[in-house]
């Protein structure tokens, strides 16, 4: 922890250079966008996500260089989104005429979205670690090994919190 | 009077005090969900906008548009490099996205399906109009997304925004309660990939809070599911109507 956090320090690119990488990926991600038909809209910055990410793996860009800017504008995130809540004041029609239905479902589909989500992918790896306890019975006979992959699966899944 | 009202300064004034006052009252309440900032800075921030709308004689769609909008907008324009910013958590666990993607990919579309189903299950049971329905289909997908499709397949694009920031307000706020009711915390890549689909960008802050697998499974799951709803929504909401 401590170690990493003097290491980026150390060479966090300027400030201005951060932002400049920022906003030339936001410029060339929303032409992108402008190239995908409206029936099928992928907006800018998830473009510019993409790109971000294509560009770190790749180590084009080094992580320093825009670290602790990006890490700054999610800290703040809660805030940036402030607006978006307000926005709901020019639609308050809307919830006068439809009521609390509109507004139950969609907390309830908040909710199903989540969970839902969540189990399918806890279901998917369970069975890939099926799978592979089933591959691994031939080879390995002792009950033994077959849990300490199960665990092993288990740790590297749990990993980094 | 209402001359004051028409710079940017008011809108940036308006959402920072809110939000302030948010962040004062979580502390004060020592974490009590209720008073979570950004649910507080929305509540006081309609409030405020409806009461000097009636105050100055103006509706308070109108009020909205000419006085906060202008401010609101250069606040929310960083939530472009904010979004783009979730490449960063997303590179740092790419051993997880290396390892697990057969898995994510899997998740992320079979689970969409289920959810749209059930949601579309609730909403008849609760008994919504045909048009709200098809307003609340899209909305896994960020707001960018969600807006478009949503009215290419008939819904009313006012009701989909809502909906896309609710989500997110109110995984911001109950995330804690969420995730230790349905226990999600025994599975991050899930947690990960149910908070970024339900909560978006929002969601995927909150579950960089959990953890760094979960963070970056939600910033997955955010561009993931933009695609899979692009895909799958006109399809499902001509079958089903």
């Amino acid at each position: 922890m401590k170690t990493s956090k003097q290491t980026t320090s150390k060479k966090a690119a300027p400030l201005l250079v951060q932002l400049g990488i920022y906003t030339v990926i936001l410029f060339v991600a929303n032409a992108i966008s402008s190239l995908f038909p409206a029936s099928f809209p992928v907006p800018a910055p998830v473009i510019g996500l993409i790109l971000l990410y294509l560009l770190l793996t790749f180590h084009i860009i080094k992580l320093e260089w825009v670290d602790s800017v990006g890490s700054f504008l999610i800290g703040i995130i809660g805030f940036l989104f402030v607006p978006s809540g307000i926005s709901l004041a020019a639609n308050l029609k809307i919830m006068q005429q439809q009521g609390w239905q509109l507004i139950l479902v969609i907390a309830l589909s908040t909710i199903i979205l989540l969970v839902v989500i969540a189990y399918t992918a806890k279901f998917f790896i369970w069975c890939r670690q099926e799978i592979k306890q089933l591959a691994a019975k031939p080879h390995t006979k002792s009950l033994n090994t077959l849990h300490g992959l199960k665990m092993s699966v288990n740790q590297h899944a749990k990993g980094g919190e | 009077m209402s001359v004051i009202f028409t710079t940017p300064f008011f809108g940036i004034c308006l959402s920072v005090v809110v939000y302030l006052i948010g962040q004062w009252l979580f502390k004060k309440s020592h974490g009590l969900f209720f008073f979570q900032p950004l649910f507080v800075a929305m509540v006081l921030g309609i409030v405020i906008l409806v009461v000097l709308a009636a105050l100055l004689g103006k509706s308070t769609a109108s009020f909205y548009t000419t006085a906060y909008k202008p401010g609101g907008d250069l606040i929310f324009w960083f939530l472009n490099p904010a979004t783009i910013a979730f490449a960063i958590p997303l590179y740092k666990r790419n051993d997880i996205i290396k390892k697990y993607w057969v898995e994510i990919l899997a998740a992320l579309i079979v689970g969409s399906v289920i959810s749209l189903t059930a949601i579309v299950g609730v909403s008849k049971l609760i008994g919504l109009s045909k048009t709200a329905i098809e307003s609340l289909l899209p909305q896994a997908a960020t707001t960018a997304i969600a807006l478009p499709i949503s009215a290419s397949i008939g819904g009313n694009s006012a009701v989909t925004a809502m909906a896309c920031i609710l989500n997110a307000v109110i995984i911001y706020a109950l995330g804690d309660w969420l995730v230790k009711t349905f226990r999600l915390n025994s599975d991050p890549i899930g947690a990960g990939l149910g908070l970024g689909t339900s909560g978006h960008t929002i969601g995927s802050a909150y579950a960089l809070k959990l953890g760094s697998v979960q963070g970056s499974m939600a910033a997955i799951a955010v561009v993931v599911i933009g695609v899979v709803i692009d895909l799958i929504v006109p399809i499902f909401s001509k079958l089903i109507f």
